[in-house]
């Protein structure tokens, strides 16, 4: 739901110029070389399963390239973590710029059950995918 | 039941008592039957007037009191008497909650590494002999013996005060990080009951432990840990909540943050167990 609102806090402002770093990462780090390339997943070596963080690298790096498709098999969760970056980015920029609108989320049960589901779904669709 | 104690007064006696709940009870002082009114709610858009109740930790309040007293105060609070200091908070003070938390991580950070320069230098110079062998052993990938030149180059005196202007930096990145995690655990949970700026302000005064960053060798692990568990109560504080689901909440991001810390630990021991020379032929 979108409501009417003043400029945005410094909250907001701060969340998204972390966002605009962890986006500016994503496309300037390649996979491929250090640091990301030194990287393993810890859960995965002990368990053999991925982690619900698994491929959110490799969904960063091609989300930030347009890619979505790409990210998306690499890991859904990781694909909505950077559009919600993006977006927030791209909202918080046009309230600094003016726009007297912001979004109003109401966690509702359904809402809070939903995302916990999209959670679950995004882990067993990375898992499937790597499985035998 | 209601949020605190609450004055009420009984209309034949006169006299005030506390009570922590509505409805009909018995006067303390005169025995007689009474009804103490639910509060108001607030009318629909108003901000939470209860947000902005609290008088202010004495951080907040570094105007009147003065920076250092203020500050000073505040750490004290949050070692001592954290519910006390959790209770004060005003929601509507987000900067100074930010500047308190950059401000003590950093000169934390700076005052320590100094410190340990000063009192460890005997073990560093060991180190960088030690790490100085491992970079010029023909084994090691070079990706690693570039990661052990970076490692003996960040000792050096430009690099330290290099690091120390970008701490304030990277300590805001943790805190928003930190604080942006925590919530939406807790908002998953059901739990955030009183936005973003509760769980900020929970995660920001949390950080006075990290003074302890200025003791060298296991002051950041005892700070740390002390972190965690002030954040969980900070929590519980600001946004009224259980003690369980404040530590579900908290203890989730610290797991991620355990993961990669492990995974980077892991990731530099494997690399070096690998080109240690003889490695392969072990049983």
């Amino acid at each position: 739901m979108i409501v009417r609102a003043g400029r945005p806090s410094l909250h907001a402002v701060a969340l998204a110029g972390i966002a605009v770093l962890l986006l500016a990462a994503a496309a300037a780090l390649p996979l491929d070389g250090p640091p990301l390339s030194l990287f393993f997943c810890p859960f995965r070596a002990a368990t053999g399963l991925p982690c619900p963080g698994c491929g959110c690298t490799h969904a960063f790096h091609f989300a930030v390239r347009g890619q979505l498709a790409t990210a998306f098999w690499c890991s859904p969760l990781g694909t909505l973590l950077a559009l919600a970056c993006a977006a927030h980015v791209l909202w918080t920029a046009l309230r600094i710029a003016g726009l007297p609108y912001a979004p109003d989320l109401q966690l509702t049960r359904r809402t809070r059950w939903a995302a916990a589901a999209t959670l679950a779904a995004s882990w067993l669709f990375v898992a499937l995918r790597n499985g035998p | 039941m209601l949020e605190g104690a609450v004055l009420a007064r009984c209309p034949s006696c006169r006299n005030t008592f506390s009570t922590d709940r509505a409805g009909h009870q018995l006067c303390p002082v005169c025995g007689k039957a009474l009804v103490v009114p639910e509060p108001a709610p607030a009318p629909p858009g108003a901000p939470e007037a209860d947000l902005l109740e609290g008088p202010g930790t004495p951080w907040e309040r570094r105007a009147e009191l003065g920076f250092w007293r203020g500050w000073a105060q505040t750490v004290q609070l949050a070692l001592l008497e954290p519910g006390k200091l959790f209770a004060s908070v005003r929601l509507d003070k987000g900067p100074a909650q930010l500047g308190f938390a950059v401000f003590n991580i950093s000169v934390s950070w700076a005052l320590g590494h100094v410190l340990e320069a000063l009192l460890l230098q005997g073990q560093r110079e060991r180190l960088r002999a030690i790490l100085g062998t491992l970079s010029q052993n023909p084994d090691l990938a070079p990706a690693l013996q570039r990661m052990i030149q970076a490692q003996m180059e960040a000792s050096s005196p430009g690099w330290v005060i290099a690091l120390a202007l970008l701490t304030p930096g990277v300590a805001l990145v943790f805190l928003y990080l930190n604080a942006a995690v925590t919530h939406a655990v807790a908002a998953l949970m059901g739990q955030a009951k009183r936005g973003f700026a509760a769980t900020f302000a929970a995660c920001a005064y949390a950080c006075a432990p990290l003074v302890l960053l200025a003791v060298p060798a296991c002051g950041s692990i005892v700070g740390i840990i002390w972190v965690i568990v002030l954040t969980s109560i900070g929590l519980k504080i600001t946004h009224r909540i259980s003690t369980g689901a404040a530590a579900a909440a908290v203890l989730a991001p610290y797991f991620v943050l355990c993961c990669v810390m492990f995974l980077a630990m892991g990731s530099l021991m494997m690399a070096l167990r690998s080109a240690a020379p003889g490695a392969q032929g072990l049983p």
